[in-house]
């Protein structure tokens, strides 16, 4: 794939705010792409300075190599949909759909009628040319939305909370159309998102934003196992964090964690830079267990109480206190078959493994 | 319940004498007393032979033209600037300029009246009353304006912005339809004020009275008084019109850019 | 938020846009009163004005006791006007607020307000064929037997003049307190009456302090330029109803004094500003409970 979108050393100031701080990042062609980060975080100031609604207060953005310095949103190859799909109300559906056309001037108007019609039947909506824009349900306006943006055949398309405004079950339907859509038009998308459940779903790659910065830029799954901070860690899904010890680095890594003991960890799950001394170890709920009658730990266990326990149906989330740990540990189960839901108080014998852990 | 019935008697409070104007109009008496005498429609007859009086509503229908105009064009400008973003001493600004809304209108005219005659020396006219009404009639406009400015979603610009139109054509094409029945009702509120208008009119009126200017004159004299109320019932029931048309328009305006009907115009 | 430095774009456009109304706004409005500001030190004998600095026409108005009286008088009716139109105001405000299904709101808001828009003066003379000897009022009274002879207390003084300018004014009043009550979230006075209290209680406990800003800014509103207006007193208030506003507008009109016209409408004004500034002052707790 080739790069498509390169953003260096972007910095934007609104007064004192340092809204961006030195954002560098490069977006392939044809990649599904999020910028992922709780609110105020500036991913959505970064997506309008690549549709170039904002100017940058340093450092430069090109998209296709070429330079967007004073370049107006009007006459860059990206387009957008917005959170609030900003559907122009005095216009029906297909006026909507073919307002961009107005200005190309390289597409043949007879074509107009063809390509709305066309756009429409790409996001499930053909027939619906002729209905008033205020008319429509929220998921049909998210539609409309995407055909006015798709039918210029944009090299990228910028969604901006575009799924925020819909409700759960709509929400996880278009999740998947819009990753179709996007395989079908082969077109980059850059979607804004404070859903971190949705950027996994969806993304090729994710760029996690705190506070201006970009904290980590991985695809979904090395984002998910191999945080490179707590922040990022905590961020997407839910982690526990023990103080731990380095004692060796040498080709392999060993430790000991509090209320743990003793592990090892392999050359290809170190990381950058690792030292001897004092470490935070990360590790999932789910790579956790609770060991029932006759089940043994693959490599480690130890004992612990049961402080909490909180029943999702298909899971059960318990909080163990182990001695020595100072916060007790969220360990995720699934409710097998035949397995029991233990109370508050009861002792239980607890699985680790060091392929999970994650150090800090 | 007893709150209705209170509302109910301050409306009929309100309407009280509006509602004598066209009993006076058709009664056939110069006294403006009871008991009433007799239908007539002598008087209404009489205000179509009345030169003056026509010379006076012309001058005023040219005055409320201009500054329903201007005041919409100078309210636009400001409703348009309080959608934007915030800068500082905005507020204070927006302040002053909606300031005229309540300062005693005496003052007004004064301060034009000694400033257009004694500094700069120049002659009454109606443009003079048309750049004063065209200050006292922004603030309104600029209530009614920010109605449709205010609700209008931001990013609708920029989505026309973002599909290819530039700032002129994104506005003209998206903001202008959907400001439109407020610019309406804006233009209707400053032409109907300022042909009502009488405190600064009669100060700053050159040798052409206005009307409410020329109505003040035959309030002095008992004969002519049946006849301002003829008068008064054609312009209350044309003011009602033009206000109705521009309440229709505040809420079509409110109902097309999405917003939600707070009322009234302020 | 404020950006104090780094103007934007969208900034600099919103400057520029609101630079328009603003300049008009200088030029009719501060410049003028400047001028009278600086009229107010200067004096005219008949058509020549003479431009040497003096505090001739502050001391005229001081020492004569007719300006005083007439100034005195206004502040007084603008505050009996405001404190009536306010309180009538209230219940209606509230009503419609309240009680008005939300279909039906901008059509009682627009009854209420059709009578402010129409012939002001035709409008005002009409009080004076209600309240006048012959008037609507005495023939109504004369004819059930209340009374034998038609009142007389009732126009050309001082209470014709406030019943008038107090109808001329209603529809101002109403809308501030309006907006307010329409702004306040329901479910507090819910949770009043979920924590206790009676629907009374909450309405006194919740709602009037609620809407206090409204009730402020109903009073600025017709305080204000009721002391500007000298028509009504010129109609309605007979020799023992004049204003203030009646001797500034003879100043300039008939008497061509313009810079003791001019000091007349400064002192008005301060005194108005003042006035307003106190009971904005003595109001202050209600109004920076939120934003």
């Amino acid at each position: 794939m080739t790069d498509l979108i390169q953003l260096r050393g972007v910095n934007k100031y609104y007064g004192d705010y340092h809204a961006l701080r030195d954002i560098d990042l490069t977006i392939r062609a044809g990649e599904f792409f999020s910028l992922l980060g709780p609110s105020g975080c500036g991913k959505t100031t970064l997506l309008r300075v690549i549709a170039g609604f904002e100017g940058v207060s340093g450092g430069t953005v090109m998209i296709s190599d070429k330079n967007m310095k004073d370049v107006p949103p009007n006459k860059r190859p990206t387009n957008m949909v917005f959170q609030s799909y900003a559907i122009f109300p005095h216009l029906s559906v297909a006026q909507n759909v073919a307002f961009g056309l107005r200005t190309r001037k390289d597409i043949d108007k007879a074509n107009h009628k063809a390509l709305v019609e066309e756009a429409l039947n790409m996001v499930g909506l053909s027939g619906f040319g002729g209905r008033a824009a205020h008319a429509l349900s929220g998921g049909q306006r998210q539609r409309v939305a995407l055909a006015r943006a798709l039918i210029l055949k944009p090299k990228v398309l910028l969604l901006d909370e575009p799924l925020s405004a819909l409700d759960k079950k709509m929400r996880e339907h278009m999740q998947v159309e819009l990753i179709r859509l996007q395989r079908h038009v082969g077109i980059t998308f850059i979607l804004v998102t404070h859903d971190q459940e949705e950027a996994l779903v969806m993304s090729d790659r994710i760029a996690v934003m705190f506070a201006g910065e970009i904290g980590q830029m991985d695809d979904p799954e090395t984002l998910y196992r191999r945080p490179k901070s707590r922040r990022v860690a905590e961020f997407i899904g839910k982690m526990n964090f023990l103080p731990g010890q380095v004692q060796t680095v040498g080709d392999t890594l060993d430790l000991t964690i509090a209320g743990f003991g003793a592990a090892q960890i392999t050359p290809d799950q170190m990381p950058e830079g690792a030292r001897t001394g004092d470490v935070s170890v990360g590790i999932r709920p789910e790579t956790l267990a609770i060991l029932f009658d006759g089940e043994t730990a693959r490599r480690h266990e130890c004992p612990g109480t049961v402080d909490e326990v909180v029943y999702y149906g298909d899971m059960t989330y318990y909080d163990v206190r182990v001695k020595d740990v100072p916060q007790p540990l969220t360990i995720a189960m699934k409710n097998l078959i035949g397995r029991p839901v233990l109370d508050v108080g009861e002792t239980c014998r607890i699985a680790w493994d060091d392929r999970a852990l994650v150090l800090f | 319940m007893s709150l209705r019935i209170y509302a109910i008697a301050y409306l009929i409070f309100l309407y009280a004498p509006i509602l004598l104007l066209p009993v006076f109009a058709f009664n056939d008496a110069t006294i403006i007393a009871f008991p009433l005498s007799g239908m007539t429609t002598e008087w209404f007859a009489a205000l179509q032979t009345n030169k003056s009086l026509h010379a006076a509503l012309g001058n005023s229908l040219i005055i409320a033209g201009c500054t329903a105009v201007f005041s919409t064009l100078l309210g636009m400008c400001a409703a348009r600037a309080a959608a934007m973003s915030h800068f500082p001493g905005k507020g204070g600004i927006t302040g002053f300029v909606m300031l005229p809304l309540v300062l005693p209108e005496i003052i007004v005219a004064v301060s034009l009246l000694v400033i257009l005659r004694q500094v700069l020396g120049l002659d009454l006219g109606n443009w003079t009353i048309i750049m004063a009404h065209v200050l006292i009639c922004t603030p309104f406009s600029i209530a009614i304006l920010n109605g449709a400015f205010g609700n209008l979603d931001p990013a609708m610009e920029e989505a026309a912005l973002d599909l290819g139109e530039t700032r002129w054509s994104a506005f003209r094409l998206v903001t202008l339809p959907l400001v439109m029945p407020g610019i309406i009702s804006s233009m209707l509120i400053a032409f109907t004020i300022s042909l009502d208008e009488f405190i600064i009119a009669f100060f700053l009126t050159g040798s052409n009275p206005t009307l409410p200017v020329y109505i003040w004159g035959l309030l002095r004299f008992p004969a002519q008084l049946p006849v301002v109320m003829a008068l008064g019932t054609i312009l209350v029931g044309l003011s009602i019109i033009l206000l109705t048309i521009a309440e229709v328009f505040r809420r079509r305006g409110l109902a097309r850019s999405g917003g939600k009907d707070t009322g009234g115009f302020l | 938020m404020m950006w104090p430095r780094n103007i934007t774009q969208d900034q600099t456009r919103a400057i520029r846009l609101l630079g328009i109304p603003f300049v008009y706004a200088l030029l009719l409005l501060a410049v003028p009163l400047g001028a009278i500001l600086l009229f107010s030190f200067w004096t005219q004998d008949f058509m020549t004005v003479d431009t040497t600095f003096t505090l001739d026409n502050y001391r005229e108005i001081a020492d004569s006791p007719i300006y005083a009286m007439l100034l005195q008088r206004s502040l007084m009716v603008s505050g009996i006007v405001t404190a009536v139109t306010v309180i009538l105001a209230y219940p209606v405000a509230y009503f419609v607020s309240f009680h008005v299904a939300p279909s039906k709101k901008s059509l009682w808001l627009f009854l209420i307000t059709i009578p402010f828009w129409t012939s002001y003066l035709i409008r005002v003379f009409l009080w004076k064929v209600i309240l006048g000897y012959n008037g609507v009022i005495n023939s109504a009274l004369l004819q059930v037997g209340i009374i034998d002879a038609p009142l007389t207390f009732i126009l050309y003084n001082v209470n014709a003049v406030i019943i008038t300018l107090a109808h001329a004014f209603a529809p101002f009043a109403i809308l501030p307190i309006f907006v307010v009550l329409e702004k306040i979230d329901r479910s507090l006075l819910e949770a009043s009456q979920d924590l206790g209290e009676s629907r009374f209680s909450t309405f006194f406990r919740v709602t009037l302090p609620l809407s206090m800003p409204g009730v402020v800014g109903a009073v600025l509103i017709v305080f204000i330029p009721t002391i500007g207006d000298y028509v009504t007193p010129e109609l309605m208030g007979g020799a023992g109803g004049k204003l203030i506003a009646n001797m500034i507008q003879t100043q300039f009109l008939q008497l061509n004094n313009a810079p003791l016209g001019a000091a007349l409408a400064i002192v008005a004004m301060v005194c108005v500003t003042a006035v307003a500034l106190a009971f904005v002052f003595l109001n202050r707790r209600w109004l920076r409970a939120r934003r």
